[in-house]
């Protein structure tokens, strides 16, 4: 028997500041303009909100909704504390909302001065979740995710062979991605030289390793699809989606197994719910905080087995055109980084044949996924409807 | 005050908020011992320490003292500091251990040239006092 969410919910509408460095505008700012147009995309007026999931901490609250957008009754104001992988769990939670007829469209949205405000190391000092990385890793030395994250690049350097090269082409073909679609950070091709040479952050992540520091807001409506329907934009339905959470969530360092985190529990679930597998995929849009991310999550989702996913990004398959084009919009390491709410858009965006030059022929099917908070893991499968 | 002002007033970041579960760890690096919080019903060891047992979800514990070697599962050097104090220590590496008592510790690592580093290597805990309350962990090749 089919899952009772597939289907069911959809991508109703799609909204995005300029991705930039710097901005004289607030977090919240950037998160309203972008509500504001996801809004408009989807053909709604700011009072068919009814629920909201903003990204937290950092940005707007439900309360700044209300005031701003005027919303007459709020339904629903949920957090997903899971950092990275908070916008596409968000789906399943606002899913979970519209299809229960709980609300009739739910707001996700990001608004980050990630370039002009506060960074990553302070920023993390904001989550409940980072207390034990406070407490016993910060003391010692390790503040940013680059580091925490740099011990398993490692490992699996050593223990399957994958070296810089493999990360250099994720840096390469995303970056060739970026400048297609008008609106990235970067705006300059990337070789694999230049990654190279680019200054060493946190062995064996060099600064073309590591996603940008940006300023920008993002959002996306989800509505069941008999309203979406109905709706000004071509129909994207949800077909699966889940969240997956780690063993020891909170520390990498204490994980028995520091290469496998939520999405390998997130990924069997969500494909069943989709009664999909990679094979039946046109496109992923991967959750690229480092470029070992993007490989490390290949291996979980199955598109390879683990410890291949190096030689699997080489000679051109993640590249548009390829078997498996990922990241057609730059991603998080060459476009923005509103934590991945980019790549939610983005895969609605190719499902819709909106995507312009980046756009994947005729694609159908595809993946996003989140990661963060320390290994937390989220993916959603969508469809375009026939 | 600024930490930009005066860089040389720039404090080591130290656990400020050792929980009243983490207590005696912290207490036992600084008698320069590791102490590791162990199930009271069915024995195993947990780190970090928490109130409840995983495993069987007891609620008592004891800290008992843990040998101090380990093998290295895997290090990282750091080179961007992200933070104003170890922006005088960079590079440093540091390394996260299997411990020989069951638990992982990650610690900087110290007297070993980077391209010398190879997983499951053995290395020996050592402590480090900064300041009159707490007391870091390091590692040597012993």
């Amino acid at each position: 028997m089919a899952h009772a969410l597939r289907e069911k919910v959809a991508i109703s509408g799609l909204g995005e500041t300029a991705y930039t460095r710097g901005s004289d505008k607030s977090g919240l700012a950037l998160q309203l303009e972008a509500s504001l147009r996801a809004i408009d995309d989807a053909g709604l007026g700011p009072r068919d909100i009814d629920g909201v999931i903003p990204y937290f901490p950092g940005g707007g609250i439900a309360e700044d909704f209300v005031a701003n957008l005027g919303l007459p009754d709020l339904k629903l104001s949920l957090f997903v504390p899971m950092g990275g992988a908070t916008c596409v769990a968000a789906l399943q939670s606002a899913a979970m909302a519209v299809a229960s007829r709980v609300c009739n469209h739910v707001l996700i949205s990001v608004g980050r001065t990630g370039y002009s405000g506060a960074r990553v190391a302070t920023r993390l000092q904001q989550f409940p979740q980072f207390a034990l990385a406070a407490e016993f890793e910060a003391p010692i030395g390790l503040f940013a995710p680059a580091q925490l994250y740099a011990q398993g690049a490692r490992r699996h350097m050593a223990l399957y062979g994958t070296t810089i090269r493999h990360f250099a082409e994720v840096a390469v073909v995303t970056r060739r991605h970026a400048l297609l679609n008008g609106n990235a950070v970067m705006n300059k091709p990337l070789t694999v030289e230049e990654h190279h040479a680019s200054r060493m952050i946190a062995d064996p992540f060099r600064l073309f390793d590591c996603s940008l520091e940006s300023d920008g807001g993002a959002a996306v409506i989800v509505s069941a699809t008999d309203r979406a329907r109905a709706l000004k934009k071509p129909l994207v339905t949800l077909m699966g989606v889940a969240e997956g959470h780690p063993e020891s969530p909170a520390s990498i360092a204490q994980r028995p197994d520091l290469l496998e985190f939520g999405l390998a529990k997130a990924a069997p679930r969500a494909y069943a719910m989709a009664g999909v597998g990679p094979k039946d995929m046109d496109l992923a849009e991967i959750y690229d905080c480092f470029t070992f991310t993007v490989i490390n999550q290949l291996e979980l989702l199955g598109f390879c087995k683990k410890g291949e996913g190096g030689p699997f990004v080489m000679d051109g398959r993640i590249a548009l055109g390829g078997e498996l084009p990922i990241n057609t919009h730059g991603g998080l390491l060459s476009q923005g980084h509103v934590v991945g709410l980019n790549h939610v858009i983005e895969l609605t965006r190719q499902l819709r044949g909106e995507a312009g030059k980046a756009q994947v022929e005729d694609a159908e099917l595809g993946l996003v996924t989140g990661y963060g908070d320390m290994g937390d893991g989220s993916l959603a499968i969508l469809r375009r409807a026939a | 005050m600024s930490a930009t002002a005066n860089p040389a007033a720039v404090e080591r970041p130290l656990p400020t908020t050792p929980t009243r579960d983490s207590r005696p760890y912290w207490d036992g690096l600084r008698q320069g011992k590791l102490v590791l919080q162990h199930c009271a019903s069915c024995g195993r060891v947990r780190h970090y320490p928490r109130p409840v047992c995983p495993h069987c979800f007891s609620m008592e514990s004891s800290f008992r003292e843990a040998p101090l070697g380990g093998a290295i599962h895997t290090w990282t050097v750091c080179h961007h500091p992200f933070n104003f104090f170890f922006k005088a220590q960079v590079p440093y590496i540091v390394a996260l251990v299997d411990m020989d008592a069951g638990v992982r510790v990650n610690a900087p690592l110290r007297g070993v040239a980077e391209t010398d580093i190879r997983i499951g290597q053995g290395v020996r805990l050592r402590f480090e006092p900064v300041s009159e309350e707490v007391t870091l962990p390091y590692f040597t090749v012993p």
